[in-house]
């Protein structure tokens, strides 16, 4: 390909058949263009390419079946949904017996949580807690013992 | 996923079916035991066994007796007296849960006059212990304990 002269570089030429040149700039190259045939000549080689090109990029999307476009895109997505509830129900792969054990330690624990004594959150605490006493006698001691921490309330008669 | 569903629904029924009556506990078995806690001759009541370790880890005392055993069956907000020696009566009353404790009211009168009340949160299958009020040389202890069922 001719090289333009030195006014201009081959990229201006480019974006010069690309429409992609500022206003002014492109008003000015194209008043060079009347007397710099070597500019002139470039600018006709890229608009040629340019439309070969374009042709050829024509050719091959009217090959295109927008039909069968549109339902490869609608399986496409399809199938991702799938993969995604497969993410969700498919933890353990394809074990229909691991998915069921999985499933019956979860009830286990929640029924284990509904019917047990509270133990299990609440190892440490005192046998009962004493929210309020109420009594005419002076003396009233709310003691824990050590070791079960079983609960006492004494109070004195006296 | 269908298959899988189904068997859901299945699992679902059979957890409604066994969570069932944990839901629905309404009924507290109740138990009053009344002791005689004196320094006299070594004694422990052989039903004392449970709580007795506890209670001689605080208390001075050498003899444990067993003046009276009494079981309660009651509903929530069910009062019940239990008559005690020296002309006392104690009242107990579930009034509810509070996570997984039972909220007990608990009184304790002499000569139809209350001199004792407190509300206790007892952790279910566990019990408590009042004591104090003298008699015949010693004193009186009461261990209550609670189980919903």
């Amino acid at each position: 390909m001719k090289k333009p002269c030195n006014k201009y570089t081959s990229e201006d030429i480019s974006r010069f058949v690309d429409n992609e040149l500022p206003r002014d700039r492109y008003h000015t190259l194209k008043q060079h263009l009347h007397h710099c045939p070597d500019c002139s000549l470039l600018i006709e080689q890229y608009k040629s390419i340019s439309a070969v090109f374009n042709d050829h990029a024509d050719q091959q999307g009217l090959k295109i079946d927008a039909a069968k476009l549109k339902q490869k895109f609608n399986t496409a997505i399809q199938n991702s949904k799938k993969k995604s509830l497969e993410n969700v129900f498919g933890f353990f792969g394809r074990n229909i017996y691991l998915k069921l054990a999985s499933i019956t330690a979860i009830l286990m624990i929640s029924l284990f949580m509904f019917q047990g004594d509270g133990d299990l959150f609440d190892p440490a605490g005192p046998s009962a807690i004493v929210k309020s006493v109420d009594t005419d006698f002076a003396s009233v001691m709310i003691i824990e013992t050590q070791k079960e921490k079983h609960t006492i309330i004494w109070f004195s008669e006296t | 996923m269908i298959r899988l569903i189904k068997i859901l629904l299945i699992l679902a029924g059979i957890f409604c079916f066994f969570s069932q009556p944990a839901l629905a506990k309404n009924r507290v078995l109740t138990d009053v035991k009344v002791i005689h806690a004196s320094t006299g001759p070594n004694y422990v009541d052989p039903s004392l066994k449970e709580i007795i370790s506890e209670l001689k880890s605080v208390f001075k005392y050498t003899s444990y007796r067993l003046l009276k055993d009494q079981n309660l069956d009651q509903r929530f907000n069910q009062e019940s007296r239990v008559n005690l020696p020296g002309k006392r009566v104690l009242v107990v009353m579930p009034s509810g849960m509070e996570g997984k404790r039972i909220r007990y009211q608990i009184n304790i009168q002499k000569n139809n006059r209350s001199i004792f009340q407190t509300r206790v949160l007892l952790k279910n299958n566990s019990s408590i212990t009042i004591g104090g009020p003298q008699f015949k040389n010693g004193v009186l202890l009461f261990n209550i304990s609670g189980s919903v069922q």
